[in-house]
C-alpha cells in the first residue's frame, strides 16, 4: 500500500513538472529573466532545464507554481484580489 | 539615534545592480524630505564598513539591497555584511527593510526579539522579479522589473512620508494586488506567470516587531 502511493506521489510529481514546463514554454517571453534569489538571471531555457532536472531551483519553481494555483483553488488569491480598490 | 538612512548598494550582478538602481527613487524622496542619507555603494557594502558607519551615525533606518538567507543578509561580491549571532544586534531598536531574499524568517525575528521601538519588514521567501533582458543597461526604463520593484520601493518611501511601519507595509502590499489586477486586465500571454511570482512576493513579506514605529 505504501510502496503504492510512493508511486502515485512520484507520478503526481513528474505530471506537476510537465504541467509547470508546459506553461514556461507557453507563457514565458524570450526576452524575459527571472530572478529568484542568487541566481542570475534564469531564461525560459533555463528554467525548464532546472524543472526538468528536478534541481534545488527547479524544485523551487514548481513549489511557488504549486503555492499559487492552491491560493486560486481555495479562492484566497481572488478574495485578496477584490479586496483592493483600482484607481 | 539619529533619523536618517543608510541604505546599502552593492553593484556586483544582474540583481544587485537592478535593487540599486530602483533605491535612487528611494533616496531622492529622502532628498526631497530633508532626510539623510549614507550610501554604502559597492566595495563599501561590506561588514566592517557597515559596522563603522551605522555606530558612527547612528542612524535610525537601514536599507539592505542584496543577496540573503534566513540567518544572514549579504553585501558587496556577497560577503556577509550582518548575521544572526553576528552582528545582529546592531539592527535592534531601528527601522529595518532588507530587500533579501529568506532573511526575515531568521535573522528578522532575532534582530526584533525584545525590542521596543525596532522594526524589521523583509521576506521569508525568496525575493522574486522578471526583468526584461532588452533593458538589463538600464534598469529604470525596465517596466517589467518596475512591476515588481516599485512595490518594494514603497516600503521605504512610505517611512521617509511619515507612514508607520504598518501602513508602509500595506502600502506595498496593497501595490502588489493592484499590479496583480494591471496585469490581469492586460490579459497578454505572460500575465499569469507575473501574477504568480508577484503574489509570491505578497505572501511572503512580513513585517516584524513595532508595526507602529516611524522614522
Amino acid at each position: 500500500m505504501k510502496k503504492e502511493n510512493n508511486e502515485n506521489d512520484a507520478e503526481i510529481a513528474e505530471k506537476l513538472k510537465e504541467v509547470v514546463i508546459a506553461r514556461i514554454e507557453a507563457q514565458v517571453p524570450s526576452n524575459y529573466k527571472l530572478y529568484i534569489g542568487s541566481y542570475a538571471g534564469l531564461s525560459k531555457e533555463e528554467l525548464i532545464e532546472h524543472v526538468k532536472k528536478g534541481d534545488k531551483i527547479g524544485k523551487f519553481i514548481v513549489k511557488a507554481h504549486l503555492s499559487f494555483m492552491k491560493a486560486l483553488a481555495s479562492g484566497e488569491f481572488i478574495k485578496t484580489i477584490n479586496s483592493v480598490e483600482d484607481e | 539615534m539619529n533619523k536618517g538612512i543608510l541604505i546599502t548598494l552593492p553593484r556586483h550582478d544582474d540583481v544587485t545592480e537592478y535593487l540599486s538602481a530602483f533605491s535612487k527613487e528611494i533616496e531622492q524622496e529622502a532628498s526631497e524630505r530633508g532626510i539623510k542619507v549614507k550610501e554604502l555603494k559597492d566595495g563599501e557594502a561590506v561588514k566592517n564598513i557597515f559596522e563603522k558607519s551605522l555606530i558612527n551615525l547612528d542612524y535610525s533606518m537601514i536599507v539592505f539591497n542584496g543577496h540573503g538567507t534566513e540567518d544572514s543578509i549579504k553585501g558587496y561580491k556577497d560577503e556577509i555584511i550582518v548575521a544572526s549571532e553576528l552582528n545582529e544586534n546592531l539592527l535592534k531598536e531601528r527601522i529595518v527593510y532588507a530587500r533579501s531574499c529568506h532573511a526575515a524568517s531568521s535573522l528578522g525575528k532575532l534582530a526584533t526579539l525584545g525590542t521596543k521601538n525596532g522594526c524589521f519588514i523583509g521576506y521569508i521567501v525568496p525575493f522574486k522579479f522578471w526583468a526584461n533582458s532588452l533593458y538589463a543597461h538600464n534598469p529604470l526604463k525596465d517596466d517589467l522589473a518596475r512591476i515588481f520593484l516599485e512595490p518594494s520601493n514603497l516600503i521605504p518611501i512610505s517611512l521617509i512620508k511619515g507612514n508607520s511601519a504598518k501602513e508602509a507595509s500595506q502600502n506595498s502590499k496593497r501595490r502588489i494586488i493592484k499590479n496583480i489586477k494591471k496585469i490581469l486586465r492586460n490579459r497578454t500571454n505572460e500575465s499569469a506567470f507575473i501574477a504568480g511570482d508577484l503574489w509570491n512576493n505578497y505572501v511572503g513579506q512580513v513585517l516584524l516587531g513595532n508595526q507602529s514605529a516611524t522614522l
